[in-house]
């Protein structure tokens, strides 16, 4: 299909500028109607638009510029749809959940709508202020968004917390960028790399890249600038959190992979640059964000915190792909991302479903559920069991293509990687074994333990659409990954040696 | 003219100020303007890097940060306040506001 004739120069952003017109008309939609199942209907329909117009761009291979700010390429059309399936899932359950705010219903899609845009933006940029501007874009939306939920003292603390962290974390990394700007006389991430490469790194270089690392790491909660992230979750009406902790923490670690593999990849080819020290601090950092999202999370009693820190662990995961640095890591990265979406939103989306329908959020409100709500029982546990790595689900799949990276299979420019990893692989499954035994304590109260109540409930028709879409991903990916794997390898080609 | 690194230590000062601020006040809206502190610390860099290099990337990074920082304070206002009228308080202090727990 010939896109540049229907979209003209905003063919590159046309997903997203659909979206943005999405949130910009969704508050008087609702004005206009005060109808909420109405708004929800706009919203979904915006949302499937923009999704379809981007599937047909990736299928089709189309790549291009806006202006030479947002670049449309098979990396950043595979993150947008990944942003776009995040945003379908919260968006879909939105009206039937009970948490969500029942009076400014167009504000809060816009909001949702326009995080995503923020995202999407991000994965199509190439240059450190879109990427700055992209992610702001979407904090500023989601701090809203969690405080969306009224008269609910916990939302209302889990925003100051949110927006305070957050706002740290922005001047953080503007500190770090301008140091970046300064030492190098440009903000553009190919440029940054050739010059860094000619000139080596300095102490300046050091501030930035630490700065950096805060900065974004706060986004992706990675340990140690993780503590907002489960206050935030279990504050934020359930649909955010399922927004947030999927989709929020991939473009942090979209970032990542934007800034500095670009620049160490693409960097290493030059020996001046210092390689194995940043690949040493990337480890580090992600053995560690794995093994404390792991423990912290046995001792919690709240599922949605136990999720949280779940989420944390599989944020230390993806961070392998940083250690490794090749290209191969980076497809399994990409591909776990994937994943993670269906699996952890899947999880979320039954907490949202069992709230719907009068369940607390306690782990123990679970017990005997398998007697009273049998499919949300058993997709729970599939799910749980993916996020734990049990074959033939996605999780282990994915799981088991990220660990086998480290094992030296692949190439970075042109450099044989040496099996120097292969201790994260040990830390990485050691922590698979650690997680098995909360998330088999979550299925074991809901199938063996038996409960005060043994009637029927019945959750809202929308939540059991979306955990039957998330149920069939999870399922379908770890028997056929190639489905999106190829997707995934094509992409990270093109991040890396465009 | 100004030496170059005066600007740099003028803008790490400030930055260290809205660091320690952010780190130990207890009231909401002053560790807000302390995170404006640390923001405009950094546009002072972006400033004197542009203007030493007679580069305009510098300048047009700092109107995009300064809008941005008055979309992040509008936004926390307002989450203040909501909080505000949940707890009459902007105190951190307040036990269940500041603990982050494990």
């Amino acid at each position: 299909m010939d896109f540049t004739s229907i979209f003209g120069d905003y063919t590159a952003i046309a997903p997203m500028i659909i979206l943005l017109i999405g949130a910009l008309v969704a508050p008087g939609v609702h004005l206009l109607g005060k109808k909420r199942t109405a708004t929800w209907g706009f919203a979904l329909a915006v949302v499937i638009v923009s999704m379809v117009i981007n599937v047909l761009m990736l299928v089709d291979g189309w790549t291009g510029s806006t202006l030479g700010m947002v670049y449309y390429t098979d990396y950043s059309g595979l993150m947008m749809l990944l942003f776009q399936i995040v945003l379908f899932l919260a968006v879909v359950v939105s009206n039937a959940s009970v948490e969500t705010t029942r009076f400014n219903v167009g504000a809060y899609y816009a909001l949702l709508m326009a995080a995503s845009t923020g995202m999407m933006f991000v994965a199509g940029s190439q240059d450190l202020m879109m990427i700055f501007v992209g992610v702001e874009l979407t904090s500023i939306s989601s701090y809203a968004a969690v405080s969306m939920k009224r008269n609910d003292a916990r939302a209302a603390e889990a925003a100051v917390k949110y927006v305070i962290i957050g706002g740290m974390s922005t001047a953080l990394t503007l500190y770090g960028i301008s140091m970046l700007y300064g030492l190098t006389g440009t903000t553009n991430i190919a440029a940054i790399a050739a010059t860094t490469s000619i000139t080596g790194i300095s102490f300046v270089f050091g501030i930035a890249l630490v700065a950096m690392i805060a900065g974004y790491g706060f986004k992706i909660a990675a340990v140690p600038f993780h503590m907002w992230a489960p206050d935030v979750y279990e504050g934020a009406a359930t649909p955010v959190s399922l927004f947030l902790a999927t989709g929020s923490k991939k473009m942090g670690l979209s970032v990542f992979f934007q800034i500095f593999l670009i620049m160490f990849v693409s960097g290493t080819a030059c020996a001046k640059i210092a390689g194995p020290e940043v690949q040493y601090l990337f480890a580090i950092i992600a053995a560690v964000t794995m093994t404390v999202g792991n423990i912290v999370a046995i001792a919690q009693n709240n599922i949605k915190r136990m999720l949280a820190y779940s989420s944390i662990a599989q944020a230390g995961y993806i961070l392998i792909v940083m250690a490794v640095m090749s290209e191969y890591a980076l497809s399994a990265g990409l591909f776990h991302m994937f994943t993670h979406v269906f699996m952890k939103g899947g999880a979320f989306l039954v907490v949202g479903a069992l709230i719907c329908a009068g369940i607390g959020e306690k782990i123990s409100d679970y017990r005997g559920l398998a007697k009273r709500a049998p499919f949300m029982a058993a997709a729970m546990m599939l799910f749980l069991f993916s996020l734990a790595g049990i074959p033939p689900l996605a999780g282990f799949t994915s799981k088991f293509f990220l660990f086998s990276s480290t094992m030296g299979v692949g190439t970075a420019a042109g450099i044989s990687l040496e099996s120097q990893w292969i201790w994260l692989a040990f830390v990485a499954i050691l922590n698979s074994a650690i997680s098995l035994y909360y998330y088999a304590r979550v299925v074991k109260t809901m199938y063996v333990d038996t409960g005060e109540s043994a009637e029927r409930i019945k959750v809202p028709a929308a939540f059991t659409v979306a955990i039957a879409i998330c149920l069939v991903a999870v399922v379908v990916l770890g028997v056929y990954p190639q489905l999106i794997f190829d997707l995934c390898e094509t992409a990270s080609h093109a991040l890396l040696f465009a | 003219m100004i030496p170059f690194e005066f600007f740099l230590v003028l803008a790490a000062i400030l930055f260290v100020i809205g660091a320690y601020g952010v780190m130990t006040k207890s009231n909401a809206i002053i560790v807000l303007m302390c995170i404006e502190l640390m923001l405009n610390a950094a546009n002072i860099n972006f400033v004197a890097f542009g203007a030493y290099n007679s580069d305009v990337m510098g300048q047009a990074f700092v109107v995009m940060s300064i809008s941005v920082a008055a979309a992040e304070v509008a936004v926390g206002i307002a989450i203040l306040l909501n909080a505000y009228k949940l707890r009459k308080t902007t105190e951190l202090t307040d036990a269940e506001l500041t603990s982050l727990r494990w």
